[in-house]
């Protein structure tokens, strides 16, 4: 608790550059999950160049864990260490994938729409609202039935398709509420160009929410693979944990007790997307201070302080974090 | 008056826009019902020429009708209710297979959802109120559970309480062998007791978004000068939290349930496939398999409606509460 | 207020773990599958997954699997799984008149419908006659209309055709029409105004099981005490739907499933640590690699050169294949396609009983040498500037064929063969083979109505039934396959009740398609079925396979149904 107060504190000095006070202050919960991401993308990015072919069969099928196969093998005799390797590269590629498209996506429309206004606004509002209806899977199925091989890309290219729209919204709401702020009203009473106040006085303050929507993002990109998978209608170019965990479910290893062939792709999934999760709670602090860790008290005291005559700084704004809703994940997870 | 007009005609576009989608989807779609059923025929049987003319027969399908009559015809037929009938279950009716599945849907995934919204938006009070608190510190946990690949987490629930200790069943939605289905006790007991473990891992998936949101803005609100002049008043705590903090807190979260009560058709179709539960997702998964597109686009009709209902009627109810949206428009 | 909620929580707690303990007390209560009060009830999972929708009209592609064969009988019933002749059910005997366009049927006498009306050959000829005046119930591709001689004497008169001068006889016709029609009660039927889309929710058949309720989630039936062949030694049977392979293991562990038929990876693992269920496998569906034969139909790619697909046939190692793919449950396939411990009567030559099992490396380079494809440097060959590359489809998920796909891979790459894999939803890759838009396509080839190989060889190699690539084949010609010969021969072997004449002109098909193999034999996968013994016992087993054990097959499962007895 002392060092989030210090934080705190620290955030009450006079202002450092704008980009130091966008990255995080340094908290339990924040370097839990950057070592898990750290870890999980090195394991990623490394291990595979050390491991078998996973795609090699043998005869030893269904054995534990043992000095040679360190998680045991598949019902084929494949190694599960090496397919795991393989899959945490596979699952890592779609999930960035993802969050940068639908990064993208959601900030052309939503910022967009948002700082022109007018028909522009009304005519993205209307496409993002349907998309937002729009069912991904049977989506999914129509495109990929396009291709003779559903690529990790595509699939990843139809997850971030039906993905902006919420995030959208939300970026929508915040630009708009930026935009009538007093120091942007009065770059545009100075004269300053629309593309010099989009970029330069409002999209900065959009940043730490982008940065936590790209992180959303990669989780239900991870998520909505894997469900894709788990229906069978995921990636078949390459290893991910949802196509490992769909032919874990094939071969039955559940309930033939191969544990290590069926657990070890979940965790993966529920480590990585709890350490961006924590990751996330740090950025939300930038975006909106006031959830930072401080006790009541504190408040009380920032706000005698701030009665006191301190200026408001124009990062203190809150914005209503509307909570994606949780049925959206589930659509295709 | 005009807000409301306004956001109606906004919402007919949208409805339009997506029933537009909804025909023209499985149109492109490869294969067509006809060869789909012939093709199942024939793994079971013998297969001849007279077999795939007396499947078009029955099936009528006429591919010579132009496609504008075809889309005219399908407004047509949704505004008069008739969604024609379904090739997988042929000679059943859309109508009737909706009708069959979509009230354990909303049962199950209902209800699921609306516990989930309560426990998580209860918790998320308590958390924000009492920040560092052991209640606070579920938040890491719950996060980790939202994390989850829910069929993993079914999955391994239905393994250990289904199999390795048969406390809940296995499947279904209610006990086929030893219960009349209809207004009785026996019934509704068997309903509850089949729907339990399903409910508690869509609750467990998704109770920490709500917790989150929830704790967050009840953190936010309790920033307010509004939060401090109560207490300068020397209002009680317990008064200061439900009346002061909560209520404005809440808003939020009930705008997404909204729209996540929109989801709960869709959201059910892998939750019903690992507990082999009779709703309506899993009778989308089957018709998309076997291209039947009446079927198909009956349930994404569904789906479509009561997602923009829910939103529709937040949109609405949001003008009421909150005069500043009707102005922003 | 801290306090408070504390309280509040612990007794929520408390709640919820009383309300957990009630449910498990009622989860043992409530778990048997069967009751008392219902006697003897099997529990079957017959592949039906989602909801279960009302439908009993025999007529109908879409009916519920008990319509055939546990409701609604046939004249004769032909045994697929072993060989022998055809059972007579509703029927005991026919004839056919010389020129083969008459067959005069006599049915059995003291058969009980199901609601006490007595059966006579008047519904046999009803139920012909409903199908020519119906075109669109007419799946078998039924050609005849029915005429009544007396009570127990039908006549079936076939169509000859617009040259009746031409007219070979309709011989081939007797397996649809003895073995593949449900025989209807005239006295309901012909009331019933619209055939085709009636779903027939009170089903009134000869077999020995009658609907008693149905739901959207379970159906079952009681025992017809006054069936013909005797009452059915157990009570009931029931039907329940599951979503998939893995749900349905569960049940069966868990005793809750007594028949199913699933593919359960490592079984034999399973069968040990539960002694009471036991498994038969009866491979009779020959996995195989189809190809897309004919250029002058259309088809494009090496796979059209005979040369090549001998080399894939000779050069591929089954017993690898078999072992991972199949867990070394599949059974040896013939290049005749026909099934070697069934089929013997009907291989003429005995080379061609068996594939060649671990392949034959030398003897498809050989070929390939001498058809004029010469090894290239980048290790595959090339003729005419054409690589030796060829795409093979199969369905996302299939497990077992995307194994197989991968395998061939690295089988047929030192013979200089590239095979590029492909995985597609099943609507893609279905539409593909009907269309002939594929090169290759790992697929396997279904049940016939009877054993004969008539209906092995007819739909898929007769270029009656074979159509240009990117119009829908009308039979399962899917490889496009058109070969005078073979027409010439299947004809014959049609046009004749005698066994031994058609097994001259079935050697010649065999000769043909064995050299020109348009589909390539793998082997002949495995099909399982699974059985609680705890509760009854007669299960068809390895030695007496009565009945093809199938949970799904029409016709079987009345058979076996009726063999079963309460376990004492």
């Amino acid at each position: 608790m002392t060092t989030a107060t210090r934080t705190a504190h620290a955030q009450r000095k006079p202002r450092k550059s704008r980009a130091d006070s966008m990255l995080p202050p340094m908290t339990p919960k924040l370097a839990v999950g950057l070592t898990i991401v750290v870890i999980i993308a090195a394991f990623a990015i490394f291990v595979p160049f050390f491991v078998e072919d996973p795609n090699k069969v043998s005869d030893v099928g269904m054995t534990a864990p043992s000095a040679q196969h360190w998680l045991g093998t598949t019902q084929t005799g494949q190694d599960v260490f090496a397919q795991l390797a393989y899959a945490c590269r596979g699952s890592l590629f779609i999930g960035l994938t993802v969050g940068v498209l639908a990064v993208a996506l959601s900030s052309f429309f939503g910022i967009l729409g948002a700082y022109v206004g007018g028909a522009t606004d009304e005519a993205f509002s209307l496409l993002s609202n349907v998309m937002l209806v729009i069912p991904g899977l049977p989506l999914m199925i129509v495109i990929a039935s396009y291709m003779p091989n559903k690529s990790s890309v595509l699939v990843a290219g139809v997850l971030a398709l039906t993905s902006w729209a919420g995030p959208s919204r939300v970026l929508r709401g915040f630009t708009m509420s930026v935009r009538s702020r007093d120091y942007v009203l009065a770059a545009r009473v100075a004269g300053e160009k629309p593309w010099r106040i989009l970029f330069v006085e409002i999209f900065p303050n959009l940043i730490p929410l982008l940065a936590s929507q790209a992180m959303s993002a990669i989780i239900a990109a991870i998520l909505g693979e894997a469900g894709l998978s788990y229906l069978g209608l995921g990636a078949t170019d390459s290893y991910t944990w949802g196509t490992m965990l769909y032919y874990a479910q094939n071969g039955m290893a559940l309930i033939l007790g191969a544990w290590w062939w069926f657990i070890p792709p979940g965790l993966c999934i529920a480590l990585f997307g709890a350490a961006l999760a924590l990751i996330n709670f740090s950025v939300d602090e930038i975006v909106n201070p006031k959830l930072k860790a401080a006790t009541r008290s504190q408040i009380k005291k920032w706000k005698l302080e701030e009665k006191a005559g301190k200026a408001k700084s124009d990062a203190e704004y809150t914005p209503s974090p509307v909570p994606v809703p949780v049925a959206a994940k589930e659509a295709v997870a | 008056m005009k807000y409301v007009l306004r956001k109606l005609g906004f919402y007919a576009i949208a409805l339009w826009a997506a029933l537009t989608l909804n025909f023209f989807l499985p149109r492109i779609m490869p294969g067509n019902p006809v060869d789909q059923l012939i093709s199942k025929l024939a793994q079971k049987g013998q297969v001849t020429p007279a077999t795939r003319h007396a499947i078009e027969l029955m099936l009528g399908s006429d591919s010579s009708v132009p496609m504008w009559r075809q889309y005219l015809n399908y407004f047509g037929n949704i505004f008069r209710g008739d969604l024609g009938v379904s090739v997988t279950y042929f000679p059943n009716s859309v109508t009737s297979v909706i009708g069959s599945t979509l009230p354990w849907t909303v049962g199950l995934v209902g209800i699921s959802t609306i516990l989930a919204f309560l426990i998580g938006t209860l918790l998320g009070t308590l958390a924000g109120w009492k920040r560092g608190s052991w209640i606070d510190n579920l938040i890491p946990v719950t996060t980790l559970l939202q994390s989850i690949p829910y069929f993993w987490l079914a999955l391994i629930l239905l393994y250990f309480f289904g199999l390795k200790n048969p406390i809940f069943p296995l499947f279904g939605g209610y006990d086929v062998w030893s219960v009349e289905p209809g207004w009785n006790w026996a019934f509704i007991g068997s309903v509850i007791k089949y729907g339990t473990l399903p409910a508690i891992t869509i609750v467990l998936s998704s109770v920490g978004g709500w917790m989150l949101g929830m704790r967050n803005m009840m953190v936010a609100t309790l920033s307010e000068d509004y939060i401090l002049t109560a207490e300068a008043k020397g209002l009680s705590r317990g008064k200061i939290m439900v009346s002061y903090a909560a209520r404005n807190a809440i808003l939020p979260s009930i705008s997404g349930f909204a729209i996540s009560l929109g989801f709960v058709v869709a959201g059910s179709i892998v939750a019903e496939s690992v507990f082999s539960y009779p709703g309506i997702g899993f009778a989308l998964l089957t018709a998309v398999q076997n291209n039947d597109y009446a079927l198909m686009q009956g349930i994404f009709m569904i789906i479509t409606v009561s997602v923009l209902g829910a939103n529709l009627f937040m949109d609405l109810i949001y003008g009421f509460i909150d005069p500043r949206t009707r102005a922003q428009g | 207020m801290t306090s408070k909620v504390r309280k509040t929580l612990r007794r929520a707690i408390a709640a919820v773990a009383a309300f957990a303990s009630l449910m498990s007390v009622a989860a043992c209560g409530g778990n048997s599958s069967s009751t008392a009060a219902d006697g003897t009830v099997v529990s079957i999972f017959n592949g039906t997954t989602g909801t279960f929708n009302e439908n009993f009209n025999p007529f109908s592609p879409t009916a519920l699997g008990p319509t055939l064969g546990v409701i609604y009988e046939t004249l004769y019933w032909y045994n697929l799984a072993s060989d022998e002749d055809p059972k007579p059910m509703l029927a005991t005997g026919y004839k056919w008149n010389k020129d083969g366009s008459e067959m005069t049927i006599t049915t059995r006498e003291g058969v009980k419908w199901q609601d006490g009306e007595p059966f006579s050959a008047r519904d046999v000829a009803f139920t012909f006659n409903l199908i020519h005046n119906t075109p669109a119930l007419n799946t078998n591709g039924t050609a005849a209309t029915a005429e009544v001689i007396d009570d127990n004497h039908v006549k079936i008169i076939f169509n000859k055709g617009d040259k009746p001068e031409e007219f070979e006889g309709a011989y081939m016709q007797e397996g649809g029409i003895l073995g593949g029609q449900a025989i209807v009660p005239e006295h309901i039927w012909k009331n019933v105004k619209d055939p085709m889309n009636y779903t027939n929710s009170n089903p009134i058949g000869t077999g020995s099981f009658k609907l008693s309720k149905f739901t959207n989630q379970s159906y079952s039936f009681k025992a017809f005490k006054d069936y013909w062949g005797g009452s059915p030694k157990i009570d009931g049977v029931r039907y329940i739907a599951l979503n998939d392979a893995s749900a349905a293991t569960s049940t069966l562990m868990a005793g809750q499933v007594d028949w199913m038929s699933a593919y359960i990876p490592s079984y034999k693992m399973l069968l040990e640590n539960y002694p009471r269920i036991a498994a038969v496998n009866t491979p009779r569906l020959t996995t195989v690699v189809m190809t897309c034969s004919n250029t002058d139909a259309g088809c494009e790619g090496p796979q059209t050169d005979t040369a090549v697909r001998q080399a894939i046939y000779y050069g591929m190692n089954r017993t690898q294949l078999n072992k991972l793919a199949g867990a070394g449950a599949g059974a040896p396939s013939s290049p005749t396609m026909l099934m070697p411990d069934r089929d013997t009567k009907w291989i003429a030559d005995s080379n061609l009983k068996y594939t060649p099992e671990t392949g034959n490396a030398d003897k498809a380079k050989q070929i390939l040498e001498d058809a004029g494809w010469k090894m290239g440097k980048d290790g595959y060959r090339y003729k005419n500037g054409e690589k030796l590359s060829m795409t093979i489809q199969t369905v996302a998920g299939w497990s077992d064929f995307i194994l197989i796909n991968d395998t061939l891979k690295q089988q047929l790459k030192p013979l200089g063969i590239e095979i590029v894999p492909t995985q597609m939803a099943w609507n893609q890759w279905n539409d593909n083979e009907q269309k002939g838009n594929y090169q290759l396509s790992l697929d396997s080839l279904g049940l016939g109505v009877t054993s004969d190989p008539y209906y092995t060889y007819n739909p898929r190699y007769h270029s009656e039934q074979m159509v240009k690539v990117g119009e829908t084949s009308g039979g399962q010609n899917y490889a496009r396959y058109s070969n005078p010969k073979v027409d010439e021969a299947i004809e014959a072997a049609a046009a004749t009740e005698d066994e031994s004449t058609r097994k001259a002109q079935y050697a010649i098909v065999q000769q043909e398609i064995a050299n020109d193999v348009p589909y390539i034999p793998v082997y002949i996968n495995s099909m399982l079925t699974e059985f609680n013994t705890d509760k009854v016992t007669g299960w068809p087993t390895e030695d007496n396979m009565y009945a093809l054990p199938a949970a799904w097959k029409a016709w079987d499962m009345g058979i076996i149904l009726q063999h079963l007895e309460p376990k004492q």
